[in-house]
């Protein structure tokens, strides 16, 4: 009994020291001597001692609730943070790690218990002794902190209270509470004398233990009502209040004694009917083990040992057990043995097929149910035994012809008994819940380690599963369906590179082979015509878009995506398909990039890379927080739509392909405007590369890509053509970037070459000046390239205007006109270009005090991703053609 | 020579009828098999009702045989159905004969009107008018076109552009008109039909984009015959975006008759670059030689490849059924080409490389620039000691440029003046009035 006290503070009354013990009872069973009491200790497991004590401290807390009893409830909180360090081992072995609920709830309570006293200043500083007050704040501290730990647990548990649990177990105490009215004397009285130990239960039969619960609740319903009454006309006003708060207020008021007493009662009745409950509870976890082995006892609780299991019986029972699918109390294990024995019983008396299948259905959605939360994968094993489920499930469903599985059957219209089979179900929802759980499993691996590539070896079994449903689909051709199954198989066909494409448009391959593209084309195509929600098919658009990107399909895919008008429409679509419209853009621009195409590789990219927020833009991982710019919901959303590591595109191949084009660009075009009072920047990230390179004081040789394009353009700016090219081709960056790319010899040469040409450009830009004619047999040896290159060229230029210059073809010269104009000249130039643009603005201005004003301007802003695709138009050289070919 | 010829590609979108012309072009050339091509014009006519070309092609084909008795019936059966679509429609040809009715028709140009003038006065029924329409399409498939087009014209004059059959009807028109080689009608039944087209709105863009590519394909009969036919299928193809767009998915071939189009049309240079963009855009789906040339020369400046093209291009030209006609102006022009394109970037050339350049020999050259400069269109001299031209440009002077640059400002500035005072008199005006009145 000192052990009691030692806990219990001595503020405490002596009935509130009544009440304590009956919940302690359990652990002082460990103090009497009975043989009786021996033998039950025998019988729990660690996990039941563990979730005892912790069970005990939380009731203990409940009462010092009641009681506004800080400083013991302070100690007590200690205690169970105590106990709850002893009891992780058991938790991490039985739960997976997983908080138990009542734990959470406990804290929870706490946590709103504090907040709400704290809040009560008043109440506070009239009715709490300074001790008590200390306490408080203590406590509430470290409420704080140790909760920081459940955090998620406890959200969730706040957006989910499950109050119908809540109702029903008050609902039970009341009943209790009536019907035990009478004893409650003798049962105050007799205290000392153990109330009946909840453990002895774990004796009984399971099957008996739940009918008796059953019974217990079904009662509680039609008492409940009673004294539902009764209370309410104990207190009318606050008839509406949740019982828990009811219970709060009065202890703040200090009501009558009477009241005081009955409630105490009540809370006693209550918790050791928790107690009971949770016994059962913790319980129901070991029995299963047990009831894997020892199937045939239980055999009879699923039919009557003499009844004649047909179709009908089964389907009843299945109906049975699926209806207490969701619900709070159900075992999700044992749902699942349910099933397969159902389905075992089922096959042993030759139910026929219908009713296998139906009956496996209802396993892949328990399995599915298995996992109680959304945002987090399941576990490997059960991962597993789903993908044998529905692979079974799908091989089965192939092999009866005449079956029919639709959403649109009810229930009623189910045959199971003869061949056109009908069943309610939907096989596309099982696929896309298996392919959510995928994505799922595969984010939370680390993408570095073995066990993430064990993982994918599931995609190849995924993808079988996908095919069937697609063999199965096709049987029916409902066309929503199959556009569904196709995106979905596109989904996970558009960003694997398949090496067979080129090798079949070199035409290596026999005729009438089928490569990933020829299946592309079939599926989008089917989409395209047949798809009338606008998102499948802007999905299966844009992974067309990739596919031909990914496999050097230039010209296929830069016309998809023009066609399609998706640069115009994509910021009004949801933000999975943006990220797949930014992936997309992603690899047109490096497939520009492999075809030469430098400029549209550019503007491809030049939206990604300006924010600087790449990585966010595709999905592939969160920046770090900036004061708190998105709150815990939304950073959630945005983990969800991550993309697991194997489809990520590499972010510094990406970068440097996009500097390598903007230098490209750029340095030409700065040379040859390097006195333009109206020049204006390309790219503006490549700008401030260069520019927080010269502002080192010593700048070292290149190591990073960056450091490299950096170094490369300030060689090529001197038309340094080799020294360009060694700093953009080498080892680190061979190893770095180019390496990735497929065939990277020939993207080397493509980029060797351009190097040269905009060399040989930039030093005609810079240089042109200070001759009076170059020999151009000279320059195509400077620069290493042919000589009708070179004249190619230089008669570009010149008919571009951009070099002032004639060919004279007997010498083969290239003869300069442009005599540098005179300081005083250029001034004066400089001068008119002044006057234009005041002549312009003072038009403009003009034209504003008329009216005409409202035709510019157009909302700024918007949402932050997508501000960007509103620039994308107008950039990529657009060409504008009507309707779709497909 | 098959390699660059298009009939099978424009085949799909012509009529049978107007693939005839074709195929006939081709057997004059000779490039393919003639029996083949005999073979493949029987197989045409098999579903139309032109019973006697048939037979008569039959017979070249196969001379030895008999001709077989299922034609022979189907002679008369055609026969035998005119006679009674002709019979169901008889008042109407009877009204059709009558050339005063016909006159005062043409002055009505309200269809409504019209209509009531011959329910009124001719027994007319508006019935009548879809066996007439029937009869039209018979006769076409006969072949006699011009019977046809008088048919159809009556048809377009009472029915209102909101009739079912209005838009096939159109269609037939411009066919027939293209086979009697009307072209003054066929172009203005083609603008009409163009602007059906576009002011219509069809039940799916798909649709409208196959009517705008048979559209193009049946204009080239209209545009390579017209005198004006230069000028417009530029305007069409390249400057209509939704026709430019119609190229470029359906059938980028027709770029090759755009191009020559453009080539030949000297008042027309400024179109090139346009052009040259449609031409590179689509240089992955379709080039010929006469593609290639334009862009050698304008985006490759490789006048070697430009002058082998333009061999090439002669050879193309001379076996196309439409191009045929402008194949001198083309080379003329194409020479003209690379020789403003040579000047614009050399300050000396000399002429036995130019010469060389467009495919000329070295007198026949020099002669050819004389006259070029004499024509005043050449700014340039010949060195003949060493056998050059000088180009007489001179570069821009910054003088000149500052002049550019400033040519404007004052007349800007003036007009930006004027458009003030005029601003702040009316409203002084509005004040006066204004103030007057209390």
């Amino acid at each position: 009994m000192s052990r009691f006290f030692a806990t219990g503070s001595d503020s405490e009354t002596e009935s509130s020291s009544e009440e304590e013990q009956a919940p302690r009872q359990p652990a002082a069973t460990f103090t009497f001597s009975d043989d009786e009491e021996e033998t039950k200790r025998v019988v729990r497991s660690t996990k039941e001692k563990r979730y005892e004590d912790l069970t005990n401290l939380i009731k203990q807390i409940r009462n010092f609730k009641k009681n506004k009893d800080m400083s013991s409830m302070l100690t007590s909180f200690e205690e169970l943070m105590r106990a709850y360090q002893k009891a992780l081992p058991v938790i991490a072995k039985e739960e997976n790690g997983v908080t138990p609920r009542f734990y959470i709830r406990c804290l929870f309570e706490m946590e709103e218990f504090i907040s709400e006293v704290w809040e009560d200043k008043d109440g506070r500083k009239k009715n709490m002794s300074k001790n008590n007050f200390k306490s408080l704040a203590s406590l509430r501290q470290k409420l704080r902190k140790y909760n920081k730990e459940f955090e998620e647990d406890i959200s969730k548990f706040r957006e989910n209270p499950d109050l119908a649990d809540e109702d029903e177990e008050e609902e039970k105490e009341e009943d209790e509470d009536d019907s035990e009215a009478e004893f409650s004397a003798p049962l105050t009285l007799g205290k000392t004398e153990a109330p009946p130990d909840p453990s002895k239960f774990l004796k009984t039969p399971v099957v008996q233990e739940r009918d008796e619960d059953d019974d217990g609740s079904e009662d509680s319903m039609d008492w409940g009502s009673d004294s539902d009454d009764e209370t309410s006309s104990s207190d009318d006003d606050n008839q509406n209040i949740a019982y828990r708060e009811r219970f709060l207020k009065k202890t703040t008021d200090k009501e009558e004694e009477e009241k005081k007493k009955k409630e105490k009662k009540e809370k006693k009745e209550k918790e050791k009917r928790k107690q009971r409950r949770e016994e059962e509870e913790d319980g129901g976890g070991e029995w299963e083990t047990v009831k894997g082995g020892v199937a045939i006892p239980s055999k009879p609780k699923m039919f009557a040992k003499d009844a004649e299991i047909d179709v009908g019986l089964v389907v009843k029972k299945l109906s049975e057990i699926v209806a207490a699918r969701g619900k709070k109390r159900t075992d999700r294990r044992e749902q699942i043995e349910l099933l397969h024995e159902l389905q075992a019983v089922a096959e042993a008396h030759n139910l026929g097929p219908a009713v296998t299948i139906k009956i496996k259905f209802a396993i892949i959605a328990s399995i599915f149910d298995y996992n109680p939360k959304v945002s987090d994968a399941m576990k490997p094993e059960y991962w597993e035994k789903l993908l044998d489920r529905i692979m079974e499930t799908l091989n089965m469903v192939l092999d009866v012809s005449e079956l029919t599985i639709s959403e649109q059957i009810l229930e009623e219209m189910e045959v199971f008994d003869k061949p056109p089979y009908k069943i309610r179900g939907c096989v596309l929802t099982v696929v896309d819940r298996l392919d959510e759980e995928f994505t799922k499993l595969l984010k939370e691996c680390d993408p570095h380690s073995n066990e993430y590539v064990e993982r994918l070896k599931d995609e190849k079994k995924v993808c079988a599963i996908i095919d069937k449903v697609q063999e199965h689909l096709e049987r029916n051709s409902v066309s929503s369906e199959l556009c569904c199954i196709y995106l979905r198989k596109v989904e996970h066909l558009y960003y694997k590179f398949d090496p067979e494409v080129p090798k079949q448009k070199q035409g290596l391959l026999p005729e009438g082979s089928v490569s990933s593209v020829n299946t592309m084309e079939t599926l989008c195509k089917y989409i395209y015509a047949k798809d009338s929600t606008d998102r499948l098919r802007t999905r299966a658009i844009l992974a067309h878009i990739y596919h031909h990107a990914l496999h050097d399909n230039w010209f296929q895919a830069r016309d998809l995506m023009l066609m399609s008008h998706l640069q115009e429409t994509i910021q009004h679509s949801d933000p999975p398909t943006q990220i797949l419209y930014n992936r997309t853009m992603a690899h047109l621009g490096l497939c520009a990039f492999r075809h030469a195409n430098i400029k549209d590789a550019h503007n491809c990219l030049v939206d990604l890379m300006m924010t600087g927020k790449v990585k966010e833009l595709l999905a592939q991982g969160l920046l770090p927080q900036r004061q708190h710019e998105r709150s815990k919901e939304q950073e959630k959303i945005e983990k969800q739509r991550q993309m697991p590591f194997h489809m990520h595109i590499n972010l510094e191949l990406l970068e440097c392909v996009y500097l390598v084009s903007a230098m490209l660009i750029e340095i030409p075009y700065m040379a040859a405007h390097e006195f333009d009072a109206r020049r204006r920047m390309i790219s503006k990230t490549f700008y401030q590369q260069l520019r927080s390179s010269e502002r080192q004081s010593l700048v070292g040789p290149p190591e990073s890509m960056r450091e490299h394009v950096v170094a490369a353009s300030k060689a090529m700016r001197n038309g340094n053509w080799s020294a360009c090219k060694n700093f953009i081709i080498n080892e680190k960056m061979n190893a770095k970037v180019w390496d990735l790319f497929y065939q990277a010899d020939r993207v080397r040469g493509m980029l060797s070459r351009l190097i040269q040409e905009e060399a040989l450009r930039t030093y005609l830009f810079t240089y042109s000046h200070v001759y009076d004619s170059i020999s151009m047999p000279t320059l195509a040896e400077m620069f290493e390239l042919d000589q009708s290159v070179v004249h190619s060229i230089i008669s570009k230029m010149i008919i571009n205007e951009e070099l002032m210059a004639s060919l004279d073809d007997p010498t083969q010269t290239v003869v300069m006109h442009r005599s540098e104009p005179s300081r005083l000249q250029s001034l004066a130039l400089q001068l008119t270009d002044k006057v234009n643009n005041l002549v312009d603005s003072n038009e403009r201005i003009f034209e504003m005090k008329q009216g005409n004003f409202f035709a510019r301007g157009g909302n700024q802003g918007g949402f932050r991703d997508r501000q960007n695709y509103n620039r994308q138009g107008q950039n990529w050289d657009r060409r504008a053609r009507e309707g779709r070919t497909y | 020579m098959a390699k660059f010829d298009l009939t099978s590609r424009m085949g799909q979108y012509l009529d049978r009828h107007l693939v005839f012309p074709l195929l006939e072009f081709l057997s004059a050339k000779q490039i393919y098999d003639e029996n083949e091509l005999l073979q493949g014009k029987l197989d045409i006519l098999s579903k139309t009702n032109m019973v006697d070309y048939a037979i008569d092609i039959r017979k070249q084909l196969y001379p030895l045989q008999e001709v077989p008795e299922s034609l022979k019936n189907r002679r008369a059966q055609v026969v035998a159905q005119l006679h009674e679509l002709q019979n169901e429609v008889s008042t109407i040809l009877k009204l059709m004969s009558n050339d005063e009715v016909m006159k005062t028709m043409e002055t009505m140009k309200d269809s409504k009107t019209l209509l009531n003038y011959l329910t009124k006065d001719y027994d007319f029924k508006i019935e009548l008018m879809d066996g007439m329409y029937r009869l039209a399409k018979y006769r076409y498939e006969c072949g006699n076109y011009s019977v046809s087009t008088s048919y159809l014209y009556f048809y377009m004059l009472v029915m209102p552009s909101t009739d079912k059959n209005f838009l096939n009807v159109l269609w037939g028109k411009l066919a027939s008109e293209i086979l009697v080689q009307n072209w003054d009608t066929a172009l203005e039944d083609l603008n009409k039909l163009r602007e059906f087209i576009d002011g219509n709105t069809f039940s799916s863009a798909l649709q409208l984009l196959q009517q705008r590519t048979w559209l193009i394909h049946w204009s080239l009969f209209v545009y390579f015959n017209h005198v004006k036919g230069r000028d417009l299928i530029i305007d069409m193809f390249l400057y209509r975006p939704h026709y430019l767009n119609a190229i470029q998915t359906m059938c980028p071939h027709i770029l090759r008759y755009l191009a020559t189009a453009v080539i030949i049309n000297r008042a027309r240079r400024s179109a090139l670059k346009d052009l040259v963009k449609v031409i590179q855009q689509e240089s992955y789906t379709y080039r010929d030689p006469i593609t290639e040339f334009l862009e050698h020369l304008y985006v490759n400046f490789d006048f070697d490849g430009a002058r082998s093209k333009l061999h090439e291009c002669q050879t193309v030209l001379y076996n196309d059924f439409f191009l045929i006609a402008c194949l001198d102006e083309f080379v003329e022009n194409a020479r003209l080409m690379i020789f403003e394109t040579f000047c614009r970037i050399h300050q000396c050339i000399s002429i036995g490389m130019l010469a060389d350049k467009l495919n000329m020999n070295p007198e026949e050259a020099e002669c050819w620039i004389v006259n070029l400069i004499r024509n005043a269109r050449l700014d340039a001299k010949i060195d003949s000691k060493l056998g050059h031209v000088v180009m007489g440009t001179q570069p821009l002077s910054p003088y000149q440029q500052l002049i550019e640059k400033i040519d404007s400002l004052s007349v800007r500035s003036e007009a930006l003046q004027a458009l003030i005072e005029r601003k702040l008199k009316a409203r002084s005006q509005d004040n006066r009035w204004g103030a007057q009145e209390f």
